[in-house]
């Protein structure tokens, strides 16, 4: 059940914007709660990334007196990743291709981060 | 003055104590990445290291020994080839309260087996309070089959002295002329 409203609150993520080609919802110690990823992808593996990744985001902000963390980006070659806090025990995860209007996902992820931690 | 900077892994099973080991020896307050468990994790404790734990033990003036512990489920390996990258040694924490901690060991000594190739290991046991067996020997015995005789020790993580001897051990089996 709730599964599937997560689920749901992807697809229309994923289809809000062109540029977006996957997103999850991952917890806070790296378990896919809900995912849409390419068949390639490996779920777990995606978990536990985004989680280190969330982790140490926080703490380097908080190191380097940044306050709260919002949000964690990687650029390469081929487009954006695209991480932020889904209420306190989720991380949202957003994959979008490199011609992606920024400004776009990070409006959409927000909408969809709110959605999700009001489930949760 | 030249100074050394040294850097060590922590690895093991969940649970086995290795953000608490580096919570106890460190100079520095730690640095941890703890999250709350929602796996299997949950039944032994409610949070865990999804990042990684780095902690700095000051030997001396000049001797700074740089400690990194690794998140314990496999989900996370990718960590323990980032963090392993330039250590000179790993501390390996088994949980002897865990259902199979042979085969824990076993698991983590094969995951770290390239790292081995040019590093040594010390083996340090947590939680023999709570079930005694296997014993160091027994732990010793097995790793003898394979060609490896690490230094194993019977340890209460969250003790300084006890980990501390863990690192000493490791560092001395890297230089055996340290000045302990």
């Amino acid at each position: 059940m709730r599964e599937q409203m997560l689920k749901s609150i992807l697809s229309d993520l994923n289809g809000a914007s062109a540029d977006i080609e996957a997103s999850a919802i991952i917890s806070a110690d790296g378990l896919t709660m809900a995912a849409l990823l390419p068949q390639d992808v490996d779920e777990d593996r995606v978990g536990a990334m985004a989680a280190a990744m969330l982790s140490l985001g926080e703490r380097t902000a908080r190191e380097l007196t940044r306050g709260e963390l919002e949000q964690v980006m990687v650029k390469g070659e081929n487009g954006y990743i695209l991480m932020s806090h889904a209420g306190k025990d989720a991380v949202l995860t957003v994959i979008a291709r490199k011609e992606a209007k920024l400004g776009l996902i990070f409006l959409d992820a927000k909408r969809a981060a709110k959605s999700i931690s009001e489930i949760l | 003055m030249k100074k050394y900077d040294n850097k060590i892994i922590f690895t093991g099973p969940v649970g086995a104590g290795k953000t608490t080991a580096i919570g106890a020896i460190s100079d520095i307050p730690p640095i941890t990445t703890d999250a709350a468990a929602s796996d299997m994790t949950l039944n032994r404790k409610g949070y865990t290291t999804v990042a990684l734990d780095y902690g700095v033990l000051n030997l001396d003036e000049r001797t700074k020994v740089h400690l990194y512990g690794t998140p314990g489920q496999e989900r996370f390996d990718f960590m323990w080839e980032i963090l392993s990258t330039g250590g000179i040694g790993l501390i390996l924490l088994l949980d002897n309260s865990r259902p199979n901690p042979v085969k824990d060991m076993q698991f983590f000594m094969q995951a770290f087996q390239d790292f081995l190739k040019h590093a040594p290991v010390v083996i340090g046991v947590t939680k023999t309070d709570i079930k005694a067996a296997p014993s160091t020997d027994a732990y010793a015995e097995i790793l003898e089959k394979v060609g490896m005789r690490p230094p194993i020790f019977e340890i209460d993580g969250r003790n300084r002295d006890d980990v501390k001897n863990l690192v000493m051990a490791l560092l001395f089996s890297i230089d055996p002329g340290l000045q302990g």
